[in-house]
């Protein structure tokens, strides 16, 4: 069985972000991690090698040297291998893209199962699995939370989480996508075994240039900070004296006796 | 060239166990912004098993005309039905804006949608304005920091609206639409689907609680929980929740979580630790009466929803703050 997971680099959340000359994009940020959701969904195809060792995992993601970063880690993780779709500039790509990008690959392949997060943080579209899925005109259970391989039928037991407490259970038939949502499990930290393996092994690299697809056009205009819809009354002074703001102000409103 | 009497905005309602989701009132109020830009009619569409009552519901509150689409083999929300049937519709009738509500079925329509019939596709959408002569679409990015506007070239442009976001519409008209109805047989294969409830239940304290202290990412270490327990117990009618990491952690119960995928609350107070502030999150706690946000991230997005903004680790503030409320107490 072979699995690819797709993977991407984000900024943290506490990263300060500031938006370019161009306006249309951010400036360079330099500290990137896993995207959380992919984090999920990789652990999720380790889980599943775990239990079959003939089980292969790569991993794909599209961008530049940031990409190369987490693929590293990927393979820290334990993945077998690690693609790169590489692309020059470090802008906005749409999941549109993004997905062409993979589904343009995958098609030459063979691969059983492809997982992908349920959107990345930073991003936050959730399409690229979904996009991936019709592109190769295979059937997706996005949102998913559990799974379970059933061997015989060649099928995959899924469960999706709809909205209001609501669990979807779906069959879907083999081939076929599935994004992961966060809590399925407990992703694992790289061994150093498998750290040291992926120092060594060689990222296959693809020029996004070479790769083409019929394009949505689909931009950024413009990027704005939101506005405040509250006050908004940012507390000034020492700790202590903001400390002893706050409790005045809650207790003048009677939240506190 | 269509003339702008011939343009139309498609809604698609989404609906469960024979009642109209209240997100579909919000795509309404979306398609109706879009309209004020783009003039154009709107036109409803549900699809399902028996329609009937729900289609003259939806013709009833908006005033909106209704294409009903009965198909006897569509059991739940089913995905691939409704990308089959609503291409067909799209080809048909050439929409110049399809919408949904920007929930795991709405979203994987969406983009089934679009790379069938090679419209683009945004996701997320939580406003719309022009910029110069260009409409568009108004979404998040990194963590609410940053809203994106984004425009698209394309016939057909498909939507999905932020739920939470746009307000529920409130028809100016008495006169309810019309509502045509038509039959599909659909004979395709159909993937099996059940749909079932969280064995946890949403009985939940903090859907009642005055006050509500909540923890997010921001908390870091697990031992870090018991400062917020604690700043929760100097409140009567209290209780903790907190948003979604925390739970994937494991460190606070399901029911404890809030936002979109979670209960949904509107305390008289709201201290939000920790806590950065997507959409996501805020969708479920915005209606709160006073909001305090104590964040060390001078940038977090959860400072536009507060009334009040601490910029200070929460490990050294909560602390401080303890150590005052017990002086006051005493004095």
């Amino acid at each position: 069985m072979k699995i690819l997971v797709c993977i991407k680099p984000v900024p943290d959340s506490e990263s300060e972000i500031a938006i370019d000359d161009s306006k249309s994009w951010i400036k360079e940020i330099n500290l990137f991690r896993m995207n959380r959701f992919d984090e999920f969904a990789l652990e999720e195809a380790l889980s599943i090698k775990d239990r079959d060792k003939n089980v292969k995992i790569d991993v794909i993601s599209v961008g530049s040297a940031a990409s190369k970063d987490v693929i590293k880690r990927a393979l820290g993780m334990g993945a077998d291998s690690g693609i790169l779709i590489y692309t020059e500039d470090p802008g906005y790509i749409s999941p549109y893209m993004t997905a062409g990008y993979i589904a343009s690959y995958v098609k030459e392949k063979s691969y059983d199962i492809i997982f992908t997060g349920v959107m990345s943080e930073d991003y936050m579209h959730g399409q690229v699995g979904p996009f991936i899925a019709e592109m190769l005109g295979r059937p997706c259970a996005s949102f998913v939370v559990k799974q379970e391989i059933l061997y015989d039928s060649k099928c995959v037991y899924a469960e999706r989480e709809i909205d209001g407490g609501l669990i979807e259970a779906v069959q879907v038939s083999l081939p076929a996508v599935f994004t992961i949502h966060s809590g399925i499990n407990k992703p694992r930290y790289p061994s150093l075994s498998n750290m040291l393996r992926a120092g060594r092994t060689e990222i296959e690299i693809i020029d996004s240039n070479l790769i083409s697809f019929p394009v949505l056009k689909q931009k950024i205009m413009l990027l704005t900070v939101p506005e405040k819809r509250r006050e908004g009354v940012v507390l000034s002074g020492s700790v202590k004296e903001k400390a002893a703001r706050l409790l005045h102000i809650l207790s003048e409103k009677a939240f506190i006796n | 060239m269509q003339k702008d009497s011939e343009k139309i905005i498609y809604i698609v309602a989404e609906h469960f166990e024979n009642i109209i989701k209240p997100v579909t009132y919000e795509l309404v109020a979306c398609a109706c912004k879009i309209k004020k830009f783009y003039p154009a009619n709107i036109r409803v569409i549900i699809l399902g098993k028996e329609t009937e009552k729900l289609s003259f519901e939806i013709a009833r509150t908006t005033g909106l005309d209704v294409t009903a689409i009965e198909i006897n083999e569509l059991a739940f929300n089913n995905a691939q039905i409704y990308k089959d049937v609503l291409k067909e519709l799209t080809e048909e009738s050439h929409p110049s804006f399809v919408l949904f509500a920007n929930t795991p079925h709405g979203l994987d329509v969406a983009c089934g949608l679009s790379v069938r019939t090679g419209g683009a596709c945004i996701a997320g959408v939580e406003g719309i304005d022009k910029i110069g002569e260009t409409l568009c679409f108004r979404k998040q990015m990194f963590y609410g920091k940053i809203n994106a506007h984004i425009a698209a070239d394309s016939d057909t442009l498909i939507i999905t609206v932020q739920p939470g976001t746009f307000g529920i519409y409130r028809p100016e008209s008495q006169k309810p639409g019309s509502v045509e109805t038509r039959k599909v047989q659909y004979s395709s294969e159909i993937m099996p689907v059940i749909v079932k409830r969280r064995s946890e239940t949403l009985d939940s304290p903090i859907s009642e609680a005055k006050v509500i202290v909540s923890a997010g990412n921001g908390i870091g270490e697990r031992e870090n929980l018991d400062l917020i327990y604690k700043l929760a117990g100097i409140f009567p009618g209290s209780a903790v929740g907190g948003s979604r990491i925390l739970v994937d952690r494991g460190w606070l119960e399901y029911k404890q979580q809030i936002g979109l995928t979670g209960t949904q609350v509107a305390p008289e107070l709201y201290i939000a630790c920790g806590i950065s502030g997507a959409s996501q999150h805020l969708a479920g706690m915005k209606g709160s009466g006073f909001i305090v946000a104590i964040n060390k991230d001078k940038g977090a997005a959860i400072f536009n929803e507060s009334d009040i903004c601490v910029v200070e680790d929460l490990k050294t503030f909560i602390p401080a703050l303890i150590e005052e409320y017990e002086k006051e107490s005493k004095a």
